[in-house]
């Protein structure tokens, strides 16, 4: 087992071992990441892919200030928002379920009634406009005027986006505890 | 956002699931990002590894290196090869004009003069070959008949009284000779009593016109000669008399060549002149709404032309270029320009129903965005309404108005004598509501006329 100034060195060095290393220790965390940002699985898997490439060659400009696997994350956000911005210009609509509001209650959620999979699948059923937003916002703990900036919306698209989805992720949430009761 | 909505646990419960998670990543995923990281290691610069710049230089090493090798003897196998077989080719091509009778073009003087020398040493074996300047040719390579190559010999391209254009005066070509063109084909006839062979020699209808040209052709060729005729613009024919039709401008070389039965080849041709055509055309500038005695300026824009003629349709005509015209009364005139080209090619434009009214009408438009800050009064300006904040017409020459307009409900919002003065979507300082409203105007036009229209118009929300 490699310490991580070992690893880090080695890879500035791209010594084989080392990079390898790295991809054992972190790729597992890095998907869960990329998997909030994908629609499905093969795509999570292609932008990990690119954010690990990233991440070794230019694991240098790591400062060694903050935590190594808070500047992976923030690698592979960065690497998620890049795919984002590429896929748009070919997808430019929203469907228009989408645009649906719904009527949401305010009971809480209980943790147990579902898992990673199934949020993992809700997440990857919003649009991937909402996914960005909500996952910035309520996971990656962005505020909306810099959410804003890192896409290049405007900040109230970014708080309509961010409602928009949330409803959608209740009502979807809602349907599926309903169906785990019965 | 509100807190309330906050309170759900929503984010908590994907944070607390999803933030800290991890994913079990398979060998296929790992040997393929590892693949890729090699690859892009192989492309980067990297002193201390093989990369692609380490293959390009080796390549390139390699290269320079077989190059060197292998120049040295093919550069002497080339010059030996080179040399032999270009000797035989010119041979063969020398050889070649007095054997098939091929025509010599009137630019390609190398050859021509190359043929004369041939036929100065070939006098003995009584063949003769004639030749004045390219443009009627005729080589007998037959050893039976002999012709003295001194012979005067005459273009006769016999151009007819037929003018296709009507406007254009052809011009009769002669060859160096002295025959007249009336007498053009008897010329041909006498030249080929003496000899066994007839001169070639053809008619056209006219030899210069306006583009498109149509020309007819018709040839003296004895009745079973292979004839081809090349037109100079890439058309060609086998038939006795064509018509042919030139239709872009140019300068063409006709060239007729018959085959005779005993395989004489004999050429004629001629030159054909197609001149452009100006394009007319022109602008009528007058006054809206126009009055009786106005002046109508002629704006010429014709292109490629020399002399003009114009007429006015009220039996008035010029012959400026630029002229201005004033109308007795008001009525149905039809104007036509004619341009003629400095060769006497002719275009023509007519517009017709110039004046048949005054330039005076009333529109309106069918729908308004009022504007939302107030009422504005209604004054508005062609130009800068390009909002259409105010409902108003486009009109001219209206001497007399009134609009009026209702709501559904019949209630009158809107009245005004004054096509200055449109509606600007308030009623008594309040703006009326978004919907469909009727209008209805009566007036008068300068001349007297009267109209009454009805229509309605959308206001729409800012």
């Amino acid at each position: 087992m490699m310490s991580e100034q070992h690893i880090i060195d080695g890879c500035i060095r791209h010594n084989r071992k080392a990079q390898q290393a790295l991809w054992r220790q972190h790729s597992g965390y890095l998907l869960a990441v990329c998997m909030r940002y994908a629609t499905d699985r093969p795509e999570a898997e292609d932008m990990l892919q690119e954010a690990f490439l990233k991440i070794y060659f230019n694991i240098g400009e790591y400062s060694g200030t903050g935590s190594f696997r808070g500047w992976l994350r923030k690698v592979t956000v960065n690497t998620a928002i890049t795919c984002y911005h590429r896929s748009l210009r070919y997808k430019h609509n929203v469907d228009i379920d989408d645009y649906v509001s719904t009527e949401t209650g305010t009971a809480g959620f209980e943790e147990d009634f579902c898992n990673a999979e199934d949020l993992y699948r809700v997440l990857g059923e919003l649009s991937p406009g909402y996914r960005m937003v909500f996952n910035l916002y309520a996971i990656e703990g962005y505020m909306h005027h810099e959410i804003a900036e890192m896409l290049g919306i405007d900040v109230n698209t970014s708080k309509s986006q961010y409602s928009r989805a949330r409803a959608i992720l209740r009502k979807k949430l809602e349907d599926l505890a309903d169906m785990n009761k019965r | 956002m509100t807190e309330e909505e906050r309170n759900d646990g929503l984010e908590d419960l994907f944070r607390k699931k999803l933030e800290e998670n991890e994913m079990e990543t398979e060998g296929a995923l790992t040997s393929r990002v590892m693949h890729s990281l090699q690859r892009r290691e192989f492309f980067r610069f990297n002193l201390l590894r093989f990369n692609i710049y380490y293959l390009t230089f080796s390549l390139a090493a390699l290269t320079v290196a077989g190059l060197i090798l292998l120049t040295g003897p093919r550069d002497a196998e080339e010059a030996s090869g080179d040399g032999l077989p270009q000797q035989a080719v010119t041979a063969a091509r020398t050889d070649e004009p007095v054997l098939q009778g091929e025509v010599p073009q009137a630019g390609d003087t190398m050859k021509t003069s190359a043929l004369r020398v041939r036929a100065a040493t070939a006098q003995d074996e009584a063949s003769g070959t004639v030749d004045t300047s390219g443009t009627i040719t005729e080589k007998i390579t037959g050893r039976e008949t002999a012709i003295p190559h001194t012979r005067p010999v005459a273009e006769t391209v016999k151009v007819s009284t037929v003018n296709t254009a009507g406007i254009n005066t052809a011009t009769g070509r002669t060859g160096p000779g002295n025959i007249n063109p009336a007498a053009g084909t008897t010329a041909g006839g006498r030249i080929a009593a003496d000899t066994t062979a007839m001169i070639l020699s053809f008619e056209t209808s006219a030899s210069s016109g306006c583009v498109p040209l149509h020309v007819s052709f018709a040839c003296n060729a004895e009745e079973n000669a292979r004839i081809s005729w090349t037109f100079g613009d890439g058309g060609t024919t086998s038939l006795r008399n064509p018509d042919y039709i030139f239709d872009i401008p140019g300068s063409y070389r006709v060239t007729l060549t018959a085959i005779d039965s005993r395989g004489h080849a004999s050429v004629a041709s001629a030159v054909i002149e197609v001149w452009e055509r100006p394009k007319a055309a022109f602008e009528v500038r007058k006054n809206e709404p126009f009055d009786e005695g106005d002046k109508v300026v002629f704006v010429n824009l014709s292109s490629g032309a020399a002399e003009y003629l114009w007429d006015f349709g009220d039996g008035v005509f010029s012959a400026l270029p630029d002229p201005s015209h004033r109308y007795e009364q008001m009525g149905k005139y039809n104007v036509m320009l004619i341009a003629w080209s400095a060769e006497g090619c002719a275009d023509s434009v007519m517009v017709s129903d110039l004046l048949t009214d005054r330039g005076m009408y009333i529109r309106f438009p069918n729908a308004f965005i009022p504007n939302s800050g107030g009422p504005t009064g209604g004054y508005y300006n062609l130009r800068t309404d390009e909002e259409s904040s105010v409902f108003h017409p486009v009109a001219s020459g209206v001497s007399e108005y009134n609009l009026k307009i209702y709501s559904k409900a019949g209630l009158m919002v809107f009245g005004s004598d004054d096509t200055e003065v449109g509606w600007d979507g308030y009623y008594r300082g309040e703006l009326c509501a978004p919907g469909v409203y009727v209008w209805k105007v009566r007036g008068r036009y300068r001349d007297g006329r009267e109209f009454i229209m009805a229509g309605d118009v959308t206001l729409l929300k800012y």
